[in-house]
């Protein structure tokens, strides 16, 4: 990883290449273009996110959510923006719905509705996209039984000291998880700044994004032209850690929030608890949400109703690229096409190497990433775990256009370009972090007392793992197994560049024809590309299912302790 | 050569700061001493050094450092690895394997050099002295505390284990279940013929008022683990 990063920052030390960075016309515009969407997307997240875990915990509900929050994952970025334009081009369903009764619409109208120039479309699929990933991270953690009752009993507690439920769960529920949500946060707003596939076929055109300028600067012939975008990659990435430096002093200004915040707490009928105040200062991003949770909570009924609309604009979504990838003929203001056909699918079929590819690397690097990280969380002391946990976490943090290069870079030099292995290698490092972080929460709930306990009885360690551990960690072990294979076949830089062309996987080829006019086999392939992950998902959910004892014999016993 | 439990300790704690120094035990077969103390005096640390737990059980980053020794009926232990010491451990919580069904928990715990149909007789033997005959097939957390804390005792005795350490053993249980459990946990682990050390910090637990050791805080300030 370090290698793949000082090959990319090798190529950064030419000062020609900045002047012309700083000299062309589009620089500062697509800068610009890229803090906004990234900013506004992830504003937007981490604000819904907060209310719709509080409306689901407060009304208990967060456990069915969660439930369908793997399935929201695994539809790819590029399978999303495909299908969202399925939806809002100009010659999409949403104008169909309404043309020609409302609108009087007989032809598509010349809109810029989904490349629009101002961004709108890059933040909502933006948004459509992280807000499953933070609720899911989120479910890794709510799903921790330690942690789950803790909080239970806090924010019940809370309600005897006479907070109302949205209040408790502001004050005491959410400052602890908003904590622990911090790293994944940071990796949304870097994916944010940064993204690629979703920029080319929803992002504004002229001029694009940084990342996707940086992208077609670095694919030209031209050398000066080619440093320039690995200038851009490195302006990008300092941009990143700019924000994310940005956010952190204002959230360590824990003093002035704190002073705001028990000010707001005196207006209330309540005082806030000294300590209540004071961890809210510490974790500042959580405050100002803590806050407008707390002020805000008077419209927690219509985020009752938020999660079915989300579930809703998804279930469109798979409609659009179902029903898109078998139509034939389909002019403008009806409502389904004229003619069905199969021919996408077959011409699918018929680059199956295509599929095979996608396929073998996406369940060769999410295992030999589950294999790592079970590796790592068992073997590793703690206080490496926590030492190195960023490092680990670097490459969902780092534009994806410096990882290709960087990795690129180290495929020529290892001869692994174009090579299975390389490409494999390219995938495992973006795929590991997210099995890590799927899994570490998991490893963090054993009782450490268990393992005392197995081998007090007699047995080694591998019996322990074997029969013991695994077992008990098999539900996070498949779901982080399907998570990893999930982020495999969702990436398109690193195929693109490790593979230089060789490898044609189905998201290269789904954001390659995006860009054309088939919208048939296009609407095939990104259909197929949410298919395997969903597929993965599914066996994780059938592999991970919890084991069915024999049902309790109605008068033999009322169990003492209630279940929780 | 003795017989029974014999533990030096002659220093426990971190790096810095000494958590037991300077103690003694001796626990002959069939007998059982308790350990008594305040919270935090470093009583579940002496049964980890003892089980040889330490790094796996300590809650802090840094694990406790032991300095002493530990024999069993003329056995040196302070080296070995804990599946090979032939110490049962039985915690306040009975720790059963969620995954696994009581009559699995119990199985686990018998020896694998035994056949099959006389390792599953020790299971049914087991759950007839913990008056749990019927309950095998049932997912351990339909259980009682009460019912859950004989089916922990069963596992640790089904492994034969040639000394048995009790962490607090009653702690999570109400008075009256406490009195009931108390004469039925004594006479099983007395039947055994093993020294067994009890560790509590209720008097009413000490199970041999001949044979009880008191365990003082060295510096209260400490950052506790227990």
């Amino acid at each position: 990883m370090a290698w793949a990063l000082w090959a990319a920052a090798a190529q950064a030390l030419d000062a020609s290449a900045w002047q012309a960075l700083w000299a062309d016309p589009q620089t500062l515009r697509a800068g610009g273009m890229s803090l906004w969407t990234g900013l506004a997307s992830t504003a937007l997240t981490w604000l819904s996110l907060s209310r719709l875990l509080a409306s689901g915990f407060i009304r208990q509900q967060l456990g069915r959510w969660l439930a369908l929050a793997p399935a929201l994952l695994a539809t790819p970025h590029a399978a999303l923006a495909i299908g969202l334009v399925l939806w809002l081009s100009p010659s999409g369903w949403a104008l169909r719905l309404v043309s020609p009764g409302l609108t009087g619409f007989d032809a598509p109208p010349p809109w810029l509705s989904t490349q629009d120039p101002w961004g709108l479309g890059l933040i909502l699929a933006l948004w459509l996209k992280e807000l499953p990933f933070l609720l899911w991270v989120a479910a890794t953690q709510l799903q921790r039984e330690d942690l789950r009752r803790r909080w239970q009993a806090e924010f019940a507690l809370a309600q005897t000291l006479g907070r109302t439920p949205e209040q408790a769960f502001a004050q005491v529920v959410w400052p602890q998880l908003a904590a622990r949500l911090r790293w994944p946060l940071l990796a949304v707003l870097a994916y944010g700044l940064t993204v690629i596939d979703m920029a080319l076929i929803i992002g504004p055109a002229t001029p694009p994004t940084l990342a996707v300028l940086a992208w077609q600067w670095l694919g030209d012939a031209d050398l000066a032209t080619q440093a320039q975008g690995v200038a851009a990659a490195w302006w990008l990435t300092a941009s990143v850690f700019g924000v994310a430096l940005l956010l952190h002093t204002i959230a360590s200004q824990g003093s002035l929030l704190q002073g705001i915040a028990q000010r707001l707490a005196v207006l209330r009928p309540f005082r806030a608890p000294a300590v209540a105040t004071h961890r809210l200062g510490q974790s500042g991003l959580s405050l100002g949400l803590g806050l407008g949770l707390g002020l805000g909570s008077g419209s927690g009924l219509a985020w009752v109703s938020a999660w079915p609309v989300f579930i809703v604009v998804y279930g469109a979504v798979w409609l659009a690229l179902a029903v898109g990838s078998v139509s034939g003929v389909w002019p403008f203001p009806q409502l389904w096409p004229e003619l069905f056909t199969l021919g996408a699918w077959q011409q699918v079929a018929q680059s199956a190497s295509t599929v095979w590819t996608t396929l073998g690397l996406a369940v060769a690097s999410a295992s030999v990433s589950v294999l790592w990280a079970l590796a790592w969380l068992e073997m590793a002391p703690r206080r490496w775990q926590q030492g190195l946990r960023p490092w680990l976490l670097l490459p969902m943090l780092l534009p994806s256009v410096l990882w290709a290069l960087g990795l690129y870079s180290l495929a020529l030099h290892w001869r692994l370009e174009a090579q299975w292995l390389g490409l494999l290698l390219a995938h495992g490092v973006m795929v590991l972090p997210y099995v890590v972080l799927a899994l570490a929460p998991a490893f963090a709930s054993v009782d450490p007392r268990q393992a005392a306990v197995v081998a007090s009885l007699g047995h080694g360690r591998w019996v322990y793992l074997w029969r013991i551990q695994w077992p008990l960690l098999r539900r996070a072990i498949a779901s982080a197994w399907a998570v990893g294979f999930a982020v495999s076949v969702a990436q398109y830089l690193p195929t693109l560049y490790v593979g230089a062309g060789r490898f044609a996987s189905v998201t290269t080829e789904a954001v390659t024809l995006a860009a054309g006019g088939q919208r048939t086999l296009m609407s095939a392939y990104a259909a197929l590309q949410m298919l395997l992950p969903v597929l993965a998902f599914a066996l994780a959910h059938w592999l991970g299912r919890p084991r069915r004892f024999e049902k309790i014999a109605p008068m033999s016993a009322m169990p003492l302790k209630p279940r929780p | 050569m003795s017989a029974g439990l014999c533990v030096t300790i002659d220093r426990l704690g971190s790096a810095t700061h000494a958590l037991v120094q300077g103690l003694r035990l001796q626990v002959p077969p069939g007998e059982i001493l308790t350990l008594m103390g305040p919270s935090g005096c470093g009583k579940s640390s002496v049964l980890a050094a003892i089980a040889g737990t330490l790094a796996s059980v300590s809650e802090g980053l840094v694990p406790l450092q032991f300095r002493g020794h530990v024999q069993l009926d003329g056995r040196e232990l302070t080296h070995q690895p804990t599946h090979q010491r032939g110490v049962g451990l039985v915690f306040q919580d009975a720790l059963l394997f969620a995954h696994l069904s009581v009559a699995e928990n119990l199985l686990f715990a018998v020896p694998r050099q035994l056949p099959p149909d006389q390792r599953h007789a020790r299971v049914q033997q087991a759950l007839q002295e913990a008056e749990l005959v019927g309950l095998g097939e049932r997912d351990p957390s339909t259980l009682s505390g009460g019912q859950r804390a004989r089916v922990a005792l069963m596992r640790a005795l089904l492994a034969e284990p040639q000394a048995l350490l009790l962490d607090e053993p009653f702690s999570k249980l109400d008075a009256a279940l406490r009195t009931q459990l108390r004469p039925w946990l004594f006479a099983h682990v007395r039947e055994r013929r093993i020294p067994v050390l009890l560790v509590t910090h209720d008097p009413h637990d000490v199970a041999d008022p001949q044979r009880v050791v008191h365990l003082s805080a060295i510096n209260p300030e400490s950052p506790t683990h227990a």
